[in-house]
Formats: structure tokens, C-alpha cells, sequence
């Protein structure tokens, strides 16, 4: 059994109509063992930029720290919010500082980023726990159920899914993944990421 | 023949000889002038003790290689090793319920598998371990429990039952069977059941559980039960118990088979979504507390808090 | 087997924790305290690799007790449980990391609210209304799933705490024989006779 499999969990993220979205489940395993129902591994990072983080427990939360303490830098010298696409980089570079003795997560990035005529533009990307970068145009999956949920999720998405339509996509897709993965599970939680707001939402799962 | 048969039998001067050598070899304090002070024979007494093993140069990797490691769900032998069934005995008879959850490595690959067998009207036998294993034998009971009823003109006891498939099993110990069976049933002694495994351990008991889900199982089991509880009260009790390991275990879950054994043989009660448990609970049956069975359902509105008075009004 | 239990009720936390202190075989302590007093409104049960346990509890204890005599309040327990995931969290990937288990409960003055963390070896921590480490888990969640009630007088927590004792003691192969048990809420710290 591999250490990415000790406390479960999986993350998936989708591109919408000029939205995004984000999904994870709750559960913290300790292999077998089910023993949080309300793990958040989704954090945001700026009003438009979200993060999942599924792997091990323990880097969930040390990641969390750094990304947020490095953001902060970031914030404080540029004097300005970080970009989706600069933020990607800075979550690659972090994780590749660890090259010899990486950290087990497997990040997913959502949000929006500011295009040059002053709209906004979906954002999504994942990386492996070194940090190798994967910009994809339609989703993107990691955790222990990423197996179930490129079958899940080739099969119900489609382009261009107005925020509502996404929001039941990205749902299903995760909700019936996590039920064919016996690590994920226990509830979950969906993020839909707009231009203007964010639509945080907990869904009701299985609970076995 | 003679040669051919020596060279793959055990006991043969050449491989009791190859034995020895080996024995030595692992004692390393042993030098090479002790070996021969001993004819050769000596460590065959006093060897270090050792455990018995296949005959290949590295016996865990080959154990490995054959069965069902987390990793590799395309091995040989498969080893079902989420599960959780339970059976217990009480004034009414006996209550049997297992969940239904087959899984290969983090793959579920069935939520409906039926892990309670029918060996005929009076006999119930569970599933944990090997699945084939655990159908083929116990059909193959059934069997032998029909020709014993022709031969005898009475019906067999549990006792008996189990004791055939306990002998049965225990007469291919070794060879990789792996089953963890409680047979169940009503005979003139009244309800009874056994526990019956592949390592040829046979109990006799008036409450089991097993599989990786048992210890969640017997949890809840242990706390609520009574010799005399009514039929609601004890159905309730396997269904919750079956519910609490789908919950905490994660290779057990989907859904729970509840069986009665009566006087007059067993009765299926119902199959229940264990997640609607968790939610709803059973419904309208007998014994349902009325709400869902889930920690935070049972516990709504409720908290720990304990501002003082004058807060709280605030 | 090493055993910890801890569950919260109508503001305080309850913590019990095996008294045995095993060496191979052998028994070598019948009362070992292993929940330590960390400050005022705050508990914590350890459990795992021995020497690592008292080593690392006794580096919390001190450091913990520092910031008190530096800031003359206590960290609150969310505070110092984040702390200390962050001590263990750093340990791990250092060459020789701790490898304790850890249980810790506190009762927040500012918010009236008792508080439970469940923190392993790899610096997992999460909250959780109760809790428990080492073999005993594995029958006492599923019993306090059944059983806990977050709003339970003292009486009623103490018997819900019997009854994961007894279950224990029931069916595991080794079982702990003593406990020691620990209470925190807002009159701060308490040994508790079960």
C-alpha cells in the first residue's frame, strides 16, 4: 500500500462557461480506519484562486502553510494579487524544492485569471508531488479515486457548462467515483468560481 | 521408479542431508570443523526452531508473488479482505448479517456481493475470506447435509455441519484455502453457531464477527447485547452493528443482508442501504430508533458548548 | 496495547490513557501517567514509540509553558495544537523523527468551548468530537458513534468513557489494565477515579 493511499481523499477540478469549479471529498482515513468525516483539503489562495491538495494528510496541512505564507510574500512585494497561472508556478517550484524527499501531494489548482482586456478567463491545472505542471482545458483529477474519476468525468463532461451545469457535473462526477474508491468519500464539497462570487456548497455522500 | 521417487520425497537420506546443511548454515556461530565433529547430523537435533515454509529459496517473496497484495490486484490468489459479518445467538433465535462490499485493493468492485450462503432451510453459512472458497465448500456442505438427512432420516445438527466442513477444510490446511465462516442453523439443541475456519479452528459461540470490519462490529454488538432480546430488538441490534463497520471501516460497507434463523429455519429479512442507514435509518420496521443512525444525525442541534448564562443570552 | 481514549461533553473534555509502561514481554510500570497537564485548560494523551513519547511530551510541555511565562497567557488549545502538528510535522522529515501519537484536549476560555485534536505520529490533526489511539480505536469509535453525546453531563460521560474501558478490555488480546483519566474544563485541570 502506497503512503498516498494512507489517509485517503481525492480532488477534482473542471472548466466551465466563464467558470470553474472544485471539488473534494472529506474524508481523513488512517488506512482503513475512517476517522474525520470533515477534512478540508480545498483552500482558497485569492478571492478567485482555489487549491486542492489531496495526498497525506500531514503535507496537507504543512502545504497549506507554505503556499499561504509564500503567498503572502508574493502579495506584500508586488503589491498586487497573485495571477492563477503565477501562482501554478509557485505551487511547482515549491514542491520541486523537495525534489529527494517530496512532499506526497498531488495539487489542484482552479480559478480565474485576469486576461488583458480587463475580463477574466478560466484557469485549471494539476501537478504531480514533484511538480511537474499539467495545464488541461477541460479537468483535471488527483487523489486516491483519480483512476475512477478520468472515467467518470470523460464520460459527463462537455464545453462550455453555464456555473448550475457544472456545479451537477462536477457533483456526479465526484460522488460516483468516491463511491467505486474505498479510501474517498464521507461527504464532500464543491466550490464553483466565478468572475464575481464563489458558490461554496457541501454535498451529502455516502457514508460507508 | 525407486530414484524418481526419492528425489522428491522429504525424507530421503540426500535431502534430510540438504536439510541439515541448511539449518547449519543459518547457524552462524557454528565453524566448519563443528560441522564435521558432528557427522553432519548434529544440527538436526538441536537446530534453532524454525517455521515451516515453502520449499523455495525466499519463501515471503514467493508467498507474495501468489497472493493478494495491496498493490497488485492481478495476483494469483485473491484474499477478500474487506468484509464484515456478524451472528449471534438470543432467546428468539439467531440473528445473521453481513454487508455486501468486495474490494480489489482500493477498488470496489461490488457493492451487492451476498455474503450469507443458504446451505438449505435450516442452515445459514457466512462468507469472509475467499469467496470461492467460501460458495464452493459450503454448497458442498449442503450436500452432505442433504445425503445425511436421506441416510439418517433426520435432519443434521449444526454441530455436525460445521464439523464436516471443519474436517473438510483442515484436510487441505497449507494449501492456500482461506475462509472465515460462522455456520448457523436450529437443530434440536436448539439455535446454534459455529465458527469454522481455514486454519481448522472450530468454535462454538453464542456471538462472532469477522472480517476487517468485526472490531467496529463488536463495538456496538458487545454493548447492546442481552440474552433476552425480543426479534425487533435483535434484528436492530445486527443491523447496527453491520451499519457502525460500514461506517468506520472502509472496506466494508454498501449494503447489509439481515437473516433470522427460527425454529422452524431462517427467514430474510431485508436487504438495507447502508448509507440510507446512515441518513434515515431502517424505516418503518420493528426496532427503528426513527431517525438516521449517522453520528451527526443522532446528535443534531446538540453541542458542547457551555457559555455562561448571561452570554448565552446575549 | 498502548490505548488512549478522549471524548468531549457539556464543556469539558475527558481523557483516559492506559497506565502500562511494556518493554517486550514484560510489564515494567503499572502506573505510568502518560496525559500531561500542558497549561491551565489544556491536556495532552501520548502514545507510541517509547523514549520518543516522555522525550517529545516533555518539548512540548517546556515550550508551551514558555510562551505563557513570555505573553502571561496561555496559548488556546486550536493554537497549541497547531504548534504542535508543526513540531511533529517537521520531525518527520528530519533524520530521526518522533514518533508519537497524540490526543490533545482543551477547554477555550474565550469561547466557552471545549476542544478535542486527534494528532498522529505524521502530523495529521484534524478535530474531532471524540477520539481515540491504538488498538482500542478499532472497537471504541464505533461504540462512541453509537454512544456520544456532545452535551453529556459528567456522570453520563464518565459511563460513556466505562463502556469504551470495558469494550476494550472485552476484546483485545493484551489488554491495558489500569487507566488514568483527566478532565479539563473551565475550573481547568482534574484527575478523575473512574
Amino acid at each position: 500500500m502506497s503512503i498516498m493511499d494512507h489517509n485517503g481523499g481525492s480532488v477534482i477540478a473542471m472548466v466551465g462557461k466563464d467558470c470553474v469549479a472544485i471539488a473534494s471529498d472529506l474524508r481523513l482515513g488512517d488506512r482503513a480506519l475512517s476517522i474525520s468525516s470533515n477534512f478540508q483539503r480545498i483552500f482558497p489562495i485569492t478571492d478567485r484562486i482555489y487549491v486542492g491538495l489531496p495526498g497525506l494528510g500531514t503535507d496537507v496541512a504543512t502545504l497549506r502553510e507554505r503556499f499561504r505564507f509564500r503567498v503572502n510574500m508574493y502579495t506584500i512585494k508586488e503589491e498586487r494579487e497573485i495571477e492563477p497561472e503565477t501562482f501554478a508556478h509557485l505551487v511547482s517550484s515549491t514542491l520541486y524544492e523537495h525534489r529527494f524527499g517530496p512532499y506526497f501531494i498531488e495539487p489542484v489548482m482552479a480559478g480565474m485569471s485576469k486576461t488583458p482586456s480587463g475580463g477574466y478567463k478560466p484557469f485549471i491545472a494539476a501537478t504531480d508531488l514533484i511538480g511537474c505542471l499539467n495545464f488541461a482545458k477541460d479537468f483535471v483529477v488527483a487523489g486516491t479515486a483519480s483512476s475512477k474519476l478520468y472515467g467518470v468525468a470523460e464520460g459527463l463532461w462537455e464545453p462550455d457548462l453555464e456555473p448550475e451545469d457544472l456545479f451537477e457535473t462536477i457533483s456526479q462526477t465526484l460522488l460516483n467515483a468516491a463511491d467505486r474508491d474505498a479510501f474517498s468519500g464521507w461527504g464532500a464539497i464543491v466550490h464553483i468560481i466565478t468572475k464575481d462570487k464563489i458558490i461554496t456548497r457541501t454535498l451529502k455522500g455516502r457514508m460507508d | 521408479m525407486n530414484t524418481f521417487l526419492e528425489r522428491y520425497s522429504s525424507t530421503n537420506a540426500v535431502s534430510q542431508l540438504k536439510r541439515a546443511q541448511r539449518l547449519a548454515e543459518e547457524e552462524d556461530e557454528f565453524t566448519d570443523s563443528a560441522w564435521g565433529s558432528q557427522a553432519g547430523y548434529g544440527q538436526l537435533m538441536n537446530g534453532p526452531p524454525s517455521f515451516t515454509v515453502p520449499n523455495v529459496p525466499d519463501p515471503s517473496s514467493f508467498l507474495r508473488l501468489h497472493t493478494d497484495d495491496h498493490a497488485d490486484p492481478n495476483c494469483r490468489i485473491k484474499i477478500q479482505h474487506g468484509t464484515t459479518t456478524l451472528a449471534f445467538r438470543f432467546q428468539g433465535g439467531v440473528i445473521v448479517a453481513v454487508d455486501s462490499r468486495a474490494t480489489a485493493g482500493s477498488y470496489i468492485a461490488s457493492g451487492t456481493v451476498k455474503k450469507v450462503i443458504e446451505i438449505n432451510p435450516y442452515l445459514l453459512g457466512t462468507m469472509a475470506g475467499g469467496a470461492a472458497d467460501c460458495q464452493y465448500w459450503e454448497t458442498y456442505l449442503g450436500m452432505h447435509c442433504r445425503l445425511h438427512e436421506l441416510r439418517n432420516r433426520e435432519r443434521i445438527s449444526v454441530s455436525a455441519a460445521s464439523k464436516y466442513l471443519s474436517n473438510l477444510v483442515y484436510s487441505y490446511k497449507g494449501m492456500g484455502l482461506s475462509m472465515g465462516t460462522m455456520i448457523c442453523g436450529w437443530d434440536k439443541t436448539g439455535p446454534a453457531i459455529f465458527y469454522v475456519d481455514s486454519d481448522g479452528t472450530r468454535l462454538k459461540g453464542d456471538l462472532f464477527s469477522v472480517g476487517s470490519g468485526s472490531t467496529f462490529a463488536y463495538g456496538v454488538l458487545d454493548q447492546g447485547y442481552r440474552w433476552d432480546l425480543t426479534d425487533a430488538e435483535a434484528q436492530e441490534l445486527g443491523r447496527r452493528s453491520i451499519y457502525a463497520a460500514g461506517h468506520r471501516d472502509a472496506f466494508s460497507g454498501n449494503t447489509c443482508n439481515l437473516y433470522h434463523v427460527k425454529e422452524n429455519g431462517w427467514e430474510f429479512i431485508a436487504n438495507y442501504d447502508i448509507s440510507k442507514l446512515h441518513y434515515d435509518g431502517p424505516g418503518d420496521v420493528a426496532g427503528s430508533p426513527g431517525h438516521g443512525y449517522g453520528y451527526g444525525i443522532r446528535v443534531q442541534g446538540r453541542s458542547s458548548a457551555n457559555p455562561p448564562e448571561a452570554t448565552a443570552a446575549a | 496495547m498502548e490505548t488512549s481514549f478522549a471524548i468531549t461533553g457539556k464543556g469539558y473534555v475527558l481523557m483516559a490513557a492506559d497506565t502500562t509502561a511494556a518493554r517486550s514481554i514484560v510489564k515494567m510500570k503499572t502506573d505510568e501517567d502518560k496525559i500531561k497537564t500542558l497549561s491551565p485548560h489544556l491536556l495532552m494523551a501520548y502514545s507510541g514509540e517509547p523514549g520518543d513519547t516522555v522525550q517529545f511530551a516533555e518539548y512540548v510541555e517546556r515550550n508551551i509553558r514558555l510562551y505563557q511565562i513570555r505573553n502571561v497567557y496561555a496559548l488556546r488549545p486550536a493554537a497549541a495544537a497547531s504548534w504542535i502538528r508543526r513540531s511533529l510535522a517537521e520531525s518527520l522529515r528530519s533524520r530521526k523523527p518522533y514518533s508519537v501519537n497524540l490526543l490533545l484536549g482543551g477547554y477555550d476560555t474565550s469561547s466557552y468551548n471545549p476542544q478535542l485534536f486527534w494528532i498522529d505520529y505524521l502530523g495529521t490533526m484534524t478535530e474531532v468530537p471524540f477520539a481515540a489511539h491504538g488498538y482500542g480505536a478499532y472497537f471504541a469509535l464505533s461504540l462512541l458513534d453509537r454512544y456520544h453525546d456532545p452535551s453529556a453531563s459528567l456522570e453520563e460521560g464518565l459511563d460513556t468513557l466505562r463502556r469504551c474501558i470495558d469494550e476494550v478490555s472485552k476484546r483485545l488480546v493484551v489488554t491495558p489494565g489500569k487507566y488514568k483519566v483527566k478532565i479539563v474544563d473551565k475550573d481547568g485541570v482534574r484527575e478523575i477515579e473512574l
